[in-house]
């Protein structure tokens, strides 16, 4: 099983990865590896080879869907987008990290 | 929702792997593609900007790895993958797969056979729901044996008792059966029930109905159900048969019905009829006549209806002391009624003996495994060096004992399908009457996961040991070339010796079981020799009521078939008598003595059988005091009795019995007349399965004619040649008798061992066969042995050892593998012979010749199968040895 450099939560890949596809639409698996290291700045290093089953995983789910298509650079590669569900479920995820975070943030913040 | 989504892709992807993987790596590439342009964008060459992009990428090897096993499912592909490895290893060595299938299908499939037969005889004999809540009730007079019932006591039963959903009665009766237009009489089996047998036993009929209470008074009762058996040898399943009238006893039944083929019980019935019994019968207490079944209210125990039912019994006992008192009652599952006390046994016996071969199968087996398994050695040296790990090679190994099982299962349906077939069909038809469920027997679909049971147990237990013993390779050892120490580590040969070892012990005593039960049931059958069986024919008589109601009738009839048959040319003696010595048919009867009233609680009894005057010399019956029948004893007079030596000690003991009178059967049937005591013989036995000797009384035909009889006709011919003239004889002076069971007394005998017969013959085969297998072990282990030793051999030759040395050699580890082998062997059949001579009649525990011929025999055959590699270890020409490799 590939593990990636730093321990990084297939949960956190998943949003991140849904993340990407909302707001910079449909992607090929490079694009969105490459925006998603841009986006976490150094702080994340992951081999990029990790996205692929990450992407297999949220397929299987239904949350997104792929196609084959045509790069600017006139490449063959396959596209994903996000598909309803998909949408929906940012929105769950993202209500539980910010519950998680918070709750967090109330622990590690200076006892007032 | 997502999980399912997910397993129904996963289970998609299994059939598009190919293009899937295509696919994969197409996607790959084109990351790596485009990470490369927008490097070389930014700067870099091109070599290194590919470069950096494979270092940004991760593994893509183990990325496309783990991917896989996310894709698909992984479990069901490794077993496929599993599977056909399997397959083309076994298929690679068509010689081990080959012997090791057939010697699982002998195994698996004798196994299988048996269990079938068990599971319709014994298990299931009557497929009818429920049928552990169906019992029978009977009479206790606590003496051990139990009674059949009083119909008036069965009334208050059905009327006090709560434990019952139903509650029947019945009755037999043989009955002569004859055509509307007339004709010969046959003999029937008819069974007399009340109209709710029929719900105890939860059948519907075939066909038509069944007969309703209001049929089961005198008067409407004329009508019966037959059975199927008797429907289809009869009738020839003809289903036009409702409303067909036939005469039975001269009385006219209208067939009404035909019961399903799963309805056996009672096994012997051929028919039934409603029971109608008489106000009087009905308040009868002392009749004791009737057979009781019911079945439970579901939740009831056996033993709370039991209870129930004593506490029920000891009311009646107070009520009616005269007739009750001393009686209680007995419950019991009619399944084990139906099986009787040595049907179960018998199939313990051939079940263990089966299993016996199963484990001479899997230890052969596994001696083949082992050999495989130091010949595959530098292959799994191989392996483990590449990375496989030690589990995923044995689950490699396992697969194709698995397999290896399985397709032994397959061929042993088939060899189970022929015994299955060859036991229905060498059943005698008179036996098959009396066995419950023989025709049910059918390889069905508990048989078929029995025997995938076995499979896979025999696949494992025989392949777990070599496949560990497999797995213990020296990598290093394995792979430097031209080491070819390939006879296996010491532990190795040990746990081979051993398998070796229990196969000849276990042939040993699986050999002289068959052994000493073949000479027990030959003893057996040979019991009643003195009598001449051989020389005699039998048949029975039964005298139709209607015709023959007074004594005098009968008595004048017996006398004139007697003289008839006497005529006969070729006829030496001819005699009448109730029981068959060595019969599979006695009953005991109460009796009383004269002047000696009986304590309150106390029984003794007899066993009455009805004879001629000339029985006791035609059967060479000692006569130890008194006279026997004689002209004396004409039909007016004092009837006399002729009682045996037991009856004489146990009764009178210390004074003469010659003179006193009893009188037979149960206080208040007072039927029976008293009878004197007039001759004391020698003691008979009339059960050849129970030899305790219990006490007879003969009492005089002539005097006393029985209802039926059996004829004994000796002659120094061929018995079975007077038949034809026999039955001209008896038509001839009345034709409506009808005759039955015409054969030799030999045949009779025959008839009631075949069941022992069937158990030792079975032991025999299984013997054989177990015999069989050993030799093949032996072989193959003492073939290795020597192929493996070839180059030890061929160095001792060329260091100045004889070729006879070597072949001493070979021979005494034979020898030495044998000899413990038999010893084990012996001992543990000298065990068992002691634990069974006391359940099976005829077994001498420690008989010589058969343990002495026996081990004889398996010694020359373990030897003998050793020769011809001992020679082979002779002949080894040392340059060949040494230079192979």
């Amino acid at each position: 099983m590939g593990e990636s450099k730093s321990d990084v939560l297939q949960g956190t890949l998943d949003l991140m990865v849904l993340k990407t596809l909302e707001s910079m639409g449909p992607l090929h698996g490079y694009g969105i590896a490459r925006r998603i290291e841009q986006v976490s700045g150094d702080a994340l290093t992951l081999n990029q080879g990790t996205i692929y089953p990450a992407l297999l995983r949220l397929e299987q789910r239904g949350w997104i869907k792929s196609e084959w298509g045509v790069s600017e650079t006139n490449r063959r590669a396959k596209f994903y987008s996000l598909s309803r569900i998909g949408k929906k479920q940012i929105e769950m995820e993202t209500e539980n990290w910010e519950r998680v975070a918070a709750t967090m943030a109330r622990f590690l913040a200076p006892s007032n | 929702m997502d999980k399912i989504r997910t397993l129904l892709v996963r289970i998609a992807s299994l059939f598009r792997r190919g293009k899937l993987d295509a696919e994969l790596d197409e996607e790959v590439g084109a990351h790596i593609d485009l990470a490369v342009e927008a490097k070389v964008r930014g700067g870099m060459s091109a070599q290194q900007a590919r470069r950096e992009a494979l270092r940004e990428f991760g593994g893509v090897t183990q990325m496309k790895e783990s991917y896989r096993m996310r894709r698909g499912l992984p479990f069901f592909e490794i077993a496929a993958r599993d599977l056909h490895y399997a397959f083309r290893q076994l298929w690679k060595s068509p010689g081990f797969t080959l012997t090791t299938v057939l010697t699982l299908a002998i195994g698996i499939g004798v196994n299988t056979a048996i269990f079938s037969m068990m599971d319709a005889v014994v298990l299931r004999p009557l497929a009818i729901p429920d049928l552990n809540r169906v019992v029978t009730v009977a009479e206790d007079q606590g003496q051990g044996d139990y009674k059949q019932v009083a119909l008036a006591n069965y009334e208050s039963w059905k009327q006090q008792s709560r434990s019952f959903e139903s509650l029947a009665v019945r009755s037999e009766a043989v009955l002569g059966m004859t055509a509307a237009s007339g004709g010969e009489a046959t003999h029937v089996d008819a069974a007399l029930t009340s109209a709710n047998f029929f719900d105890v036993m939860q059948t519907q009929p075939l066909l038509g109905r069944v007969y309703a209470e209001s049929e089961c008074q005198s008067g409407k009762d004329g009508v019966l159900v037959l059975s199927y058996s008797f429907w289809q040898k009869h009738f020839g399943a003809d289903p036009a048969v409702l409303g067909r009238t036939i005469n039975l006893d001269q009385r006219a039944y209208t067939i009404v019905g035909v019961m399903p083929k799963v309805m056996q019980y009672p096994s012997a019935a051929d028919m039934f009829l409603p029971l109608a019994p008489t106000a009087q019968q009905q308040a009868n207490r002392v009749a004791h006549d009737y057979l009781v079944v019911g079945r439970l209210h579901p939740g009831v125990a056996i033993n709370q209806a039991q209870e129930e039912l004593r506490v029920i019994a000891s009311r009646l006992a107070k009520a009616y002391p005269a007739s009750n008192l001393g009686w209680s009652v007995r419950v019991e599952p009619l399944l084990d009624v139906i099986n009787g006390d040595m049907t179960p046994m018998y199939y313990r016996l051939i079940l263990s003996a089966t299993g016996f071969v199963l484990l001479v199968v899997c230890a052969n087996v596994a001696n083949l495994q082992f050999v495989r398994g130091i010949r595959r050695r530098p292959e799994i040296a191989i392996r483990v060096a590449l990375g496989a790990g030690r589990r995923r090679l044995l689950r490699h190994l396992l697969t194709e004992n698995m397999v290896l099982g399985l397709l032994g299962a397959v061929a042993g349906i088939g060899v189970a399908a022929v015994c299955t077939h060859l036991c229905k069909i060498a059943m005698p038809e008179s036996v098959l009457k009396y066995l419950a469920g023989w025709s049910n027997i059918s390889l069905n679909g508990r048989a078929l996961a029995f025997s995938l049971l076995l499979a896979i147990l025999a696949g494992l237990a025989s392949g777990v040991l070599p496949a560990l013993r497999a797995l213990r390779v020296d990598i290093v050892e394995q792979l430097k070339a031209g080491s070819r120490s390939a006879s296996g580590s010491r532990p190795t040969q040990r746990l081979r010796d051993a398998f070796a070892v229990a196969q000849i012990a276990m042939s040993v005593l699986l050999v002289i079981g068959a052994a000493l039960m073949s000479k027990g049931m030959w003893s057996l059958l040979h019991v009643a020799d003195r009598y001449q069986p051989k020389q005699m024919l039998t048949f029975l008589a039964d005298l139709p009521a209607a015709r023959y109601d007074t004594d005098v009738k009968m008595t004048a009839w017996y006398s004139a078939s007697l003289a008839k048959l006497r005529a006969l040319p070729g006829v030496t003696h001819v005699e009448i008598t109730t029981m068959l010595p060595d019969g599979n048919d006695q009953w005991l009867e109460d009796f009383r003595i004269e002047n000696r009233p009986l304590m309150p609680g106390k029984f003794q009894s007899a066993v009455p059988i009805s004879v001629s005057a000339g029985y006791f010399d035609t059967l060479h019956i000692a006569q130890y005091a008194g006279r026997m029948f004689n002209s004396e004893d004409a039909p007016g007079a004092q009837p006399a009795a002729v009682v045996s030596r037991t009856f004489a000690e146990r009764y009178f003991p210390g004074q003469s019995a010659l003179g006193h009178r009893i009188q037979m059967g149960t206080a208040g049937k007072n039927d029976t007349p008293w009878v004197r005591i007039v001759g004391i013989v020698e003691d008979v036995n009339y059960l050849w399965i129970d030899r305790t000797v219990e006490p007879d009384v003969y009492l005089n035909a002539a005097q006393m004619p029985p209802r039926s009889a059996t004829f004994m006709v000796a002659t120094a011919g061929d018995p079975l040649a007077l038949g034809p003239a026999v039955r001209r004889e008896m038509a001839a002076l009345d034709p409506s008798v009808p005759l039955d069971e015409m054969q030799t007394y030999q045949q009779y005998l025959t008839v009631a061992l075949t069941g022992l017969i069937y158990v030792a013959s079975t032991l025999s085969v299984n013997a054989f066969i177990g015999l069989l297998l050993a030799a093949m072990g032996i072989f193959g282990v003492m073939g290795n042995l020597v192929a493996e030793r070839t180059r030890e051999i061929g160095v001792r030759i060329a260091l100045g050892a004889r070729p006879q040395d070597m072949l001493a050699m070979i021979l005494r580890r034979a020898a030495l593998l044998t000899g413990i082998g038999v010893t084990l062997g012996i001992a543990l059949a000298a065990g068992m012979a002691r634990l069974s001579a006391d359940l099976i009649f005829g077994v001498q525990p420690y008989d010589p010749v058969v343990f002495i011929s026996i081990t004889v025999a398996i010694v020359a055959i373990t030897l003998l199968v050793s020769w011809g590699p001992a020679r082979r270890a002779a002949t080894v020409d040392p340059m060949r040895a040494l230079r192979a490799e």
